[in-house]
């Protein structure tokens, strides 16, 4: 029951990194890939009507870690208070950057709230990839299950360790990286001209780096948490996480090289799943680490609601995320195809 | 150091308190419009009038709006469980948690995903699968309302719930649970109360445009919804439901009963203060102008029935802030009698005829609308200082529930963050409110790149 329900609270976390991290990589390649206001507004519509229906997700996934796992929601949300409010901030300034910006054709006005995108998407691709660094790395939770943590301390992994150190910010530049290469690929299957063009190349460039990337933090990993990789290697999940890594890989490159954007942007989606299962997979049960002593580490079997709750959910969730992906079905089918800033523009007059 | 402001417990009160606030004000118009676009779009449907559709494509940018800013500052009410309250967290969130993640599986993906459609999809969706979408919406978010308003019913009524042997709470019984009464009383109370103000808003919308002699078919339209929903909805407010939910305050929590309404010295034939002021201090009620009996009727059906007063329960069972609990319940009373009183006037002199041309009503109907406002947001500052000092009634103190790691520091911090960043939200917000009010609801057929595009 706890490993399932471990399952759908990861599957929901997931799912809103892949669905908004295209919105971010959009965000964070929006000056590079579209030049002029005409071209801008064209990056806005392809992310526009949808970019709610994605934020629901993590809003799914915070009432639903409350519901399954209220003690872990207590400790890391009070711990990490600081990172998660600048992370809410940043959601909040996208999130009108993304509905205000259309609205007056006025290029101060436009060229304002391009700024706040770019600015919050990067902030955002940050906080979150310094959020996964820190539930690999672990954080210092004390015998009682709390941990306070200041932004940074002395930029080591072990013991009183800050948000931010080497590891952590490593797997945060990567977290740019890789999620500016997921939004060029979804930017590159809805515009049309010179915005599709350059994501293309964008995309071929920052998938291509991110390779090497992935080694290196693979060995950061190794290096910092040795216990990880062997049971990563134990675990059933781990490998067909890494499967399902693979597979995408090839079907991101040939997608990318025969310019099928759609195989493309597939391949991406599901590279990215591929690896967050894997990880999800690899540090189960434990969900939040200890650096301080391992015996303080919360595993999902310790701080899991009791179980009527839990029975409770499981009739429920389903239904709930069945209806969700219908209204999905409906009307991502009003949205297939190219954008056209003509019909698609989020402007009020 | 044991002044209030060293208190980790008001600080993070005080934070959950101000975004709380801000947000509802959002969610309150989007529920109060909701069923007005879904009445237009049918309307539009049946008789195929423009002016139908041209209302409900108004509106429906307005509360794109609303929506837009509701969902921004939404998400942080749900997150503030876990970085502010964790001890409340760790001992409720496995009941209070289940219709939390409801509502966003339920109700918000249903409304996230047809918002779009019913703002920007009219033309690729045709009417009748636009109408749709704005019945999805409203369908939304008014369950939406409904799984916040159980959360905060079991707050105030805990009902359904077990003790695990680990001592936090949990479901004993979901049905109980989910069809609380105190919720449903609760629930019909707050959502006629977002339909006042709703109505009050397009009232005052009307009442403006007839003023200044422009789009004299919207502005008609307007006042006519408005003043007429507006009348059925102030009244629903008051009676049955104000009264029902006030009975259950009696019933359950008669010391937040007396603390509303300053009995300070329980006993029969207890009155109503018209005016007076609570002095915690000498415990008694400054320059009281009473309605005798009225109380001890309202709450328990005769003029003899016993009202408690706070004398007979320990101080440390008081809600801690007597004088704000007071006012607020009783500027709310005041607002919503008030509110009566000028949709029965408006209703009238729209039966004569004379509404379009009654200016000083006009000039009334088109500033009353900041008041329904007040009247929401007091009548939630009685709900939540009432089932002080408890964050669950009975079960879980307030101050036990805030969390131990963050400091002062870090919540002031926050706290002045949220109010930089809500105060610009707002300047935003009536900016671009007031742009459309100005551009008014006729069609404009070019978009602001289409008008580009043909230049």
């Amino acid at each position: 029951m706890i490993e399932t329900w471990y399952g759908i609270v990861s599957f929901m976390l997931i799912a809103y990194v892949v669905l908004d991290g295209r919105n971010f990589g959009a965000g964070m390649l929006h000056w590079l890939v579209a030049r002029t206001p005409e071209e801008r507004r064209q990056v806005v519509a392809a992310i526009g009507p949808l970019w709610s229906w994605h934020e629901v997700w993590l809003v799914g996934f915070g009432g639903t870690l409350l519901a399954v796992f209220p003690r872990l929601m207590a400790s890391a949300f009070a711990g990490y208070y600081l990172a998660l409010f600048l992370i809410l901030w940043c959601l909040l300034l996208r999130g009108m950057a993304l509905e205000v910006g259309g609205h007056i054709n006025d290029r101060l006005w436009q060229g304002f709230w391009d700024f706040v995108f770019v600015v919050s998407s990067f902030l955002l691709a940050i906080l979150f990839g310094a959020a996964a660094g820190n539930l690999a790395r672990g954080v210092p939770l004390d015998a009682h299950g709390n941990f306070s943590m200041a932004f940074f301390t002395d930029f080591k992994v072990r013991g009183n360790v800050g948000l931010l150190d080497w590891y952590t910010v490593s797997i945060a530049i990567f977290t740019v990286v890789i999620l500016a290469a997921h939004g060029a690929t979804y930017l590159m299957l809805k515009t049309e001209g010179p915005v599709r063009d350059r994501s293309e190349s964008y995309a071929k460039w920052l998938w291509t780096a991110t390779g090497p990337l992935l080694v290196i933090v693979s060995v950061q990993t190794w290096f910092i948490r040795s216990d990880l990789i062997r049971h990563g290697i134990q675990n059933l999940v781990s490998w067909v996480g890494m499967i399902v890594v693979i597979v995408s890989a090839f079907a991101l490159a040939i997608g990318l090289r025969n310019r099928q954007e759609m195989r493309a942007f597939v391949g991406s989606n599901f590279l990215i799943v591929g690896l967050l299962a894997t990880g999800a997979a690899t540090i189960f049960p434990v969900m939040l680490y200890s650096t301080l002593a391992p015996e303080n580490s919360l595993t999902a079997y310790a701080v899991a609601s009791n179980k009527s709750g839990l029975v409770i959910a499981t009739i429920w969730w389903p239904v709930a995320f069945i209806l969700a992906a219908s209204y999905f079905v409906i009307i991502s089918r009003q949205y297939t195809g190219k954008v056209s800033v003509r019909r698609d523009t989020q402007g009020y007059y | 150091m044991n002044s209030l402001l060293y208190d980790p417990a008001f600080w993070s009160r005080l934070q959950f308190g101000f975004t709380l606030t801000y947000h509802y004000l959002f969610p309150q118009l989007t529920m109060g419009l909701a069923w007005f676009l879904v009445y237009w779009k049918w309307r539009a449907l049946r008789t195929g009038e423009e002016k139908y559709n041209e209302a409900a494509r108004f509106w429906a940018k307005i509360f794109g709006l609303n929506f837009a800013v509701g969902v921004v500052t939404g998400i942080p009410m749900e997150f503030q469980f876990g970085t502010n309250w964790a001890d409340f967290s760790r001992f409720a969130g496995g009941v209070i948690g289940q219709t939390l993640a409801m509502e966003g599986m339920f109700a918000f993906f249903l409304e996230s995903a047809f918002i779009g459609a019913l703002i920007w999809g009219e033309k690729r969706l045709g009417p009748r699968n636009h109408f749709l979408a704005a019945v999805a919406v409203a369908l939304g978010s008014w369950l939406s309302g409904y799984f916040i308003l159980v959360t905060n019913a079991f707050m105030q009524h805990p009902v359904g719930y077990l003790i695990a042997p680990d001592g936090s709470l949990g479901i004993s019984s979901i049905s109980a649970y989910l069809l609380n009464p105190w919720a449903f009383v609760q629930f019909i109370h707050n959502q006629t109360a977002a339909v006042v103000t709703g109505s009050f808003v397009i009232t005052a919308l009307g009442a403006f445009y007839t003023l200044r002699g422009i789009h004299p078919t919207a502005a008609r339209l307007y006042l006519r919804a408005g003043t007429i929903v507006g009348l059925i909805a102030s009244l629903l407010v008051a009676f049955p439901t104000g009264d029902e939910q006030a009975k259950m305050v009696g019933n359950h929590q008669p010391v937040t009963l007396a603390a509303m309404e300053g009995k300070f010295v329980g006993g029969p034939m207890a009155g109503v203060a018209m005016i007076g002021q609570p002095n915690i201090q000498e415990q008694r009620l400054d320059n009281p102008i009473e309605i005798p009996g009225a109380l001890s009727f309202l709450a328990y059906g005769t003029l003899q029935s016993y009202v408690h007063g706070l004398d007979e329960y320990p101080q440390d069972s008081w809600p801690d802030a007597i004088e704000l609990l007071y006012y607020s319940f009783h500027l709310m009373i005041t607002l919503g009698t008030i509110f009566i009183l000028i949709m029965i006037y408006a209703n009238f002199e729209r039966w004569r005829g004379r509404l379009d041309s009654n200016r000083g009503l006009l000039w009334v109907l088109m500033l009353a609308f900041p008041f329904p406002y007040i009247a929401n947001t007091l009548g939630w500052m009685t709900t939540e200082l009432g089932r002080q000092p408890w964050s669950i009634y009975g079960l879980f103190r307030t101050r036990d529930g805030y969390s131990k790691v963050v400091s002062n520091g870090d919540t002031i911090f926050t706290l002045i963050g949220f109010t930089g960043l809500y105060f610009v939200l707002g300047l935003l917000f009536l900016y671009l409110v007031g742009r459309e009010i100005a551009h008014g609801p006729h069609e404009e057929v070019a978009t602001s790149l289409g008008k580009e595009a043909s230049l």
